[in-house]
């Protein structure tokens, strides 16, 4: 067991220094998009359950399968194996393949591993080793914007992890051991739940520690955006769910600030996410708002534990269907992007995005309809306010997908089908199928069964009919969207940085090029915005506030 | 037994005399000289490793002889001082390796490598010493070991640098001096031993008592560079890059560093020097030593001053762990002296490799050098993220056990300071590592000396101990909970320095 246990660990692992010795580069090139394969295997085969103790291992590491590892286990696997297939393709005439691919392995593996780890310390060796060689896959482009997103991406990394240790260090200090089953048990305080939901809050873009998302995902190249924010986003939320007393105690105001922050994030991914251009910064605005709705659910655990058991597979449930939507919508984005649209493109891009808007049948209503229904037995005025802002963030969603298909509809044509390199369509194609397909094989009969009643099909279609009629009235009005500089808040940040920099003499920093950490955005936001435009915005979010109340 | 008594003694003399050896060498003798050398680094650690599996039987190796009625000159291997020596004979050995192709067609190579041989003999000597007196003695032998070391190039720069190390080291030796003949008047000759012994002295004598633990940590405190006494550390950096990891690593900053374990486990005790309210004002130093070399760091171009600074800093960690009362922040404190050692020797002997080979002594200059020295920033890479604290380094052990200990010890603030001093580590060393990886190479190197060849990015002699040691810090951190690792040994200390204690 031990040996299998380590085998889909150690084998990206081993795969990343062979590819950079040329004597073996050509094999290890040749194996390494099947590197997730073990992993995937040992998710479908293998019973959960099962435990390995590595007591000689740092300072003790257990790593196993329970059920929830197994779950985020099997989509991280089948994720980065398809977007391994697709990159096999996407790098063909790429200057440094084995570069990109060494660091691709290497945060496979720590993503990977993840799943596998029950003990605190092992969990954070994985995740580090993910988040810092992931660094190399958002710089490969080595363009100025590349390394300035990779600070971004570095520094928030770095403040997060930093964070998680001080809170692994306080509860595992309470509980006396490491082990998360030990974790669990023990009483937690305030300070250790506030430190570990910033730290992975890092990882799922909670509002003011979301800035590197919209930077590094577009400047990725488009495989890794995939895995970045379809999967190691959720590794994030596998450490909320390993590390947090989630249904044995109650954490009143961490919960509640962490219902709120999702609450913010969930709308302000929307909001910025409408004022992109860019296929890939839309997206990853959208992970922003997606992963608000997991940080929903967590904060509701948190603050009661009782609803916990209808919680968990919702959140579980829900990380499965972002997954695979938002990584086949990306490598969809990427291609259409790079290489032109056609009908057939537009299509397969449409599905995945109408998952995530929650369109009828999809997998997206399933998600959203359980959240809904484990959210429902909150006490307080929690059950209202999620009734009533869930519809709205249902048609954000939807607007940010009309957006997104509106984009991809002003492509540029596919000047010849033929010149999109080979190897592309078969692996999205596959990651498009797989996101409309197998969230139904895991749903439970219930849930598949109220997915064709009337009122259900109802209520997940008017949020999309709504989003229909204000975007066909976006495009007749002629809305221009104002432009939002990617990263957002950080702008003004930087500016001010800037500013205090110039203040003072300048002193020669080593390490530190010049210039500030992000470009300042070229004019300010109120002045890309006419009068006019912001009376017709005006106009439509007040047409929404009237659909919604005469629903 | 007779070699009982011996082998202490043996130990400090595998160095000693080859090094006397070697001053009457004549230069060109290389063979002979680089014979003697690697001859006493591996009997040393012969020795070495009969006492360590005696020691962990809890068999005692005690030398005594009397220089002065009631002065006695004593070694002894215990638990404490083997994982020292044991620690500088294995660097002692790797650093050799390296001077010895650092230096190849140098001048003064036998007065370099006399030097260096006594300077381990005095580091050797600090480790086994049984008693405050041979303490002292062997930590000024110290001093005057390596100040020809520092001077060794003979520049202007060398020399005032070398003026500055001794005047705060002497400074700091005539402190140790002053507060060990206090404390001969108050107790007589004081012996190491487990727990302490000044816990026996009448309490009226407390106040003395405190004053004189805070000369002897100044004493001491002057080699572990804790702020404000750390100045000539920095400066001491023109020194030859085998010289700096050695003082870096092993010699110096540690026996300081040592010193202050001695004075509180051994000395003190740490549960007495607990009462004597002793360990918060050592913890709040040694926290804002940590901080203030990290900060310091991150504006130094040159670097080895940054790798200087951060010495200053990471030492500190080893001062805090022995300021956290309970087992599990001693082991931390204790853990964090090999593995400190072992990272930081890495990242000396690393920027050794870039200015002896590129020519490059300035963080500026590293651009693209991770295509040129491939393995050479590996091991780099290793060391830093180490010194970040990133698992499975062996850095990030020291810190979960620091973290712990803090906890156990009721200061949690440490914890802040702790994750301060990460950021700071990672704001100081990550740059670099995008620098030599990520940027592209210049068209030509600062000053290229030994050029590419038959793949070998270096001089073999250069390349090969920084990888040595890098391993080595892999794998104190990846099989740290596993037999004789540095975190099985200092949790063996750990156990026999508390003698009451009950969690």
């Amino acid at each position: 067991m031990t040996a299998l246990a380590l085998l889909p660990l150690l084998l990206p692992l081993a795969l990343a220094p062979l590819l950079l010795t040329p004597a073996t580069r050509a094999t290890a090139l040749r194996l390494a998009p099947w590197a997730p394969l073990p992993a995937l295997g040992l998710a479908v085969l293998t019973t959960p359950g099962w435990v390995v103790d590595l007591s000689g291992v740092l300072v003790g590491v257990r790593l196993g399968l329970d059920a929830t590892g197994r779950l985020f286990l099997f989509f991280t696997a089948l994720v980065w194996l398809l977007a391994g297939l697709f990159a096999r393709g996407w790098l063909a005439d790429d200057a440094r393949p084995s570069r990109f691919w060494a660091f691709f392995l290497a945060t496979q593996a720590g993503n990977l591993g993840v799943c596998f780890a029950l003990d605190a310390v092992s969990f954070y060796g994985f995740f580090a080793l993910m988040s810092f060689a992931a660094y190399g896959v958002v710089v490969h482009a080595d363009s100025d914007d590349a390394v300035r997103a990779g600070r971004v991406y570095l520094a928030m990394a770095v403040l997060g992890e930093t964070l998680l240790v001080a809170g692994l260090l306080l509860a595992a200090g309470s509980a006396g051991t490491h082990h998360f089953a030990g974790l669990a048990a023990a009483p937690m305080s305030n300070t250790a739940a506030a430190l570990l939901i910033a730290g992975f809050g890092v990882k799922l873009g909670l509002p003011l520690l979301h800035m590197w998302l919209p930077l590094a995902h577009p400047v990725a190249p488009v495989p890794a955006s995939a895995v970045l924010s379809g999967v190691m986003l959720k590794a994030g939320l596998l450490g909320w769910l390993r590390c947090l007393p989630l249904g044995a105690q109650a954490l009143p105001e961490a919960g509640a600030t962490l219902m709120l922050a999702g609450f913010i994030a969930m709308f302000l991914g929307v909001a910025a996410g409408l004022m992109q251009r860019n296929l890939k910064v839309l997206l990853a605005y959208s992970s922003v708002s997606q992963m608000g709705y997991l940080s929903l659910g967590v904060g509701a655990g948190l603050l009661s534990p009782a609803g916990w058991l209808l919680l968990l597979p919702a959140l579980g449930f829900h990380a499965l269907h972002h997954a695979l939507a938002k990584s086949a919508l990306f490598l969809g984005a990427g291609l259409l992007h790079t290489h032109g649209a056609n009908a057939l493109r537009r299509a397969a891009l449409a599905l995945p995005a109408l998952a995530l808007a929650g369109a009828p049948l999809t997998s997206g209503v399933l998600a959203k309809e359980g959240l809904k229904q484990a959210l429902a037995a909150l006490p307080g005025p929690w059950p209202e306010l999620v009734a009533g802002l869930l519809p709205l963030a249902a048609l954000g969603t939807a607007l940010l997908m009309a957006r997104l298909i509106w984009l991809a509809w002003r492509l540029p044509a596919a000047a010849d089908a033929a010149a999109t390199p080979r190897g592309l369509h078969a692996p999205w194609l596959l990651a498009v199928l797989a996101s409309a397909l197998l969230p139904w094989g895991l749903a439970s009969d219930e849930t598949r069964s109220q997915a064709f009643e009337l009122a259900m099909l109802t209520a997940a279609s008017w949020p999309l009919l709504a989003a229909a009629v204000l975007a066909a009235a976006a495009v007749f009005l002629r809305l221009r969207a104002p432009a939002l500089p990617p990263g957002d808040l950080l702008h003004p940040l930087a500016h001010r940085f800037e500013r205090l920099r110039n203040a003072r003499p300048r002193r020669p920093s080593p390490g530190t090029p010049k210039g500030s950490a992000i470009r300042v955005a070229p004019r300010a936001f109120g002045e890309i915005l006419t009068a006019r435009q912001t009376g017709a915005w005006w106009l439509v979010l007040l047409a929404a506030f009237i659909l919604l109340l005469a629903r | 037994m007779i070699a009982d008594t011996w082998l202490p003694v043996a130990v400090v003399l595998s160095s000693l005399v080859p090094g006397l050896f070697i001053f009457f060498l004549a230069e060109s003798r290389v063979r002979l000289r680089t014979t003697l050398n690697l001859a006493g680094a591996f009997v040393k650690l012969a020795l070495i490793g009969v006492m360590l599996w005696g020691v962990l039987r809890e068999h005692a190796y005690v030398f005594t002889h009397t220089v002065l009625p009631g002065v006695e000159l004593v070694f002894k291997a215990d638990a404490l001082a083997m994982l020292f020596v044991t620690l500088s004979a294995a660097l002692w050995l790797f650093t050799t390796v390296y001077a010895i192709g650092y230096l190849e067609g140098a001048p003064n190579r036998s007065r370099f490598f006399g030097f260096f041989s006594l300077c381990v003999t005095a580091t050797v000597g600090v480790a086994m010493a049984g008693n405050l007196f041979t303490f002292f003695v062997f930590y000024e032998l110290l001093t005057l070991a390596t100040y020809p070391l520092v001077v060794h190039r003979g520049t202007e720069k060398a020399l005032r640098a070398g003026h500055i190390y001794l005047a705060y080291t002497l400074g700091g030796g005539a402190l140790l001096l002053i507060s060990t003949v206090w404390l001969y008047g108050l107790a007589g000759q004081v012996d190491f031993a487990p727990g302490g012994t000044l816990s026996a002295l009448p309490p009226a004598m407390a106040g003395q008592l405190q004053i004189i633990f805070l000369l002897l940590i100044a004493g001491v405190g002057v080699k572990a560079a804790l702020v404000p006494l750390h100045g000539w550390l920095p400066l001491a950096m023109v020194a030859p890059a085998p010289v700096s990891a050695l003082l870096h690593a092993v010699a110096v900053v540690k026996a300081g560093a040592f010193g202050i374990v001695r004075i509180v486990y051994e000395v003190y005790g740490i549960e007495f020097a607990q009462s004597l309210a002793l360990l918060l004002p050592l913890a709040i130093v040694a926290s804002i030593t940590i901080i203030w070399g990290s900060l310091r760091a991150l504006f130094q171009d040159d670097l080895k001053k940054r790798l200087a600074y951060s010495t200053v800093s990471q030492v500190s960690y080893i001062v805090l762990g022995v300021a956290l009362f309970g087992p599990v922040g001693t082991i931390g404190g204790i853990v964090h002296l090999v593995h400190q050692g072992i990272m930081k020797i890495t990242l000396f002997f690393c920027a050794g490799n870039y200015a002896e080979t590129l020519g490059i002594h300035k963080v500026s200059e590293m651009d693209g050098v991770g295509r040129r020295m491939p393995w050479t920033t590996l091991a780099f890479t290793i060391g830093a993220f180490g010194m970040i604290g990133v698992p499975p380094l062996a850095g990030f052990i020291s810190k979960w056990y620091l973290g712990l200990g803090a906890l156990e010890a009721g200061m949690p603030w440490v914890l802040a300071v702790l994750a301060v001093s990460s950021l700071l580590n990672a704001a100081y060393f990550l740059p670099i590592l995008h620098r030599a990886w990520f940027r592209a190479p210049p068209a030509t190197w600062p000053d290229e000396h030994i050029p590419a060849r038959r793949g070998w990015e270096t001089v073999p002699l250069l390349l090969l101990p920084p990888l040595a040691t890098a391993a080595v810090s892999l794998l104190a951190g990846l099989f740290a909970a596993s037999a004789f690792s540095p975190l099985d040994w200092a949790t063996l200390i750990a156990d026999r320095e508390y003698l009451q204690w009950t969690p």
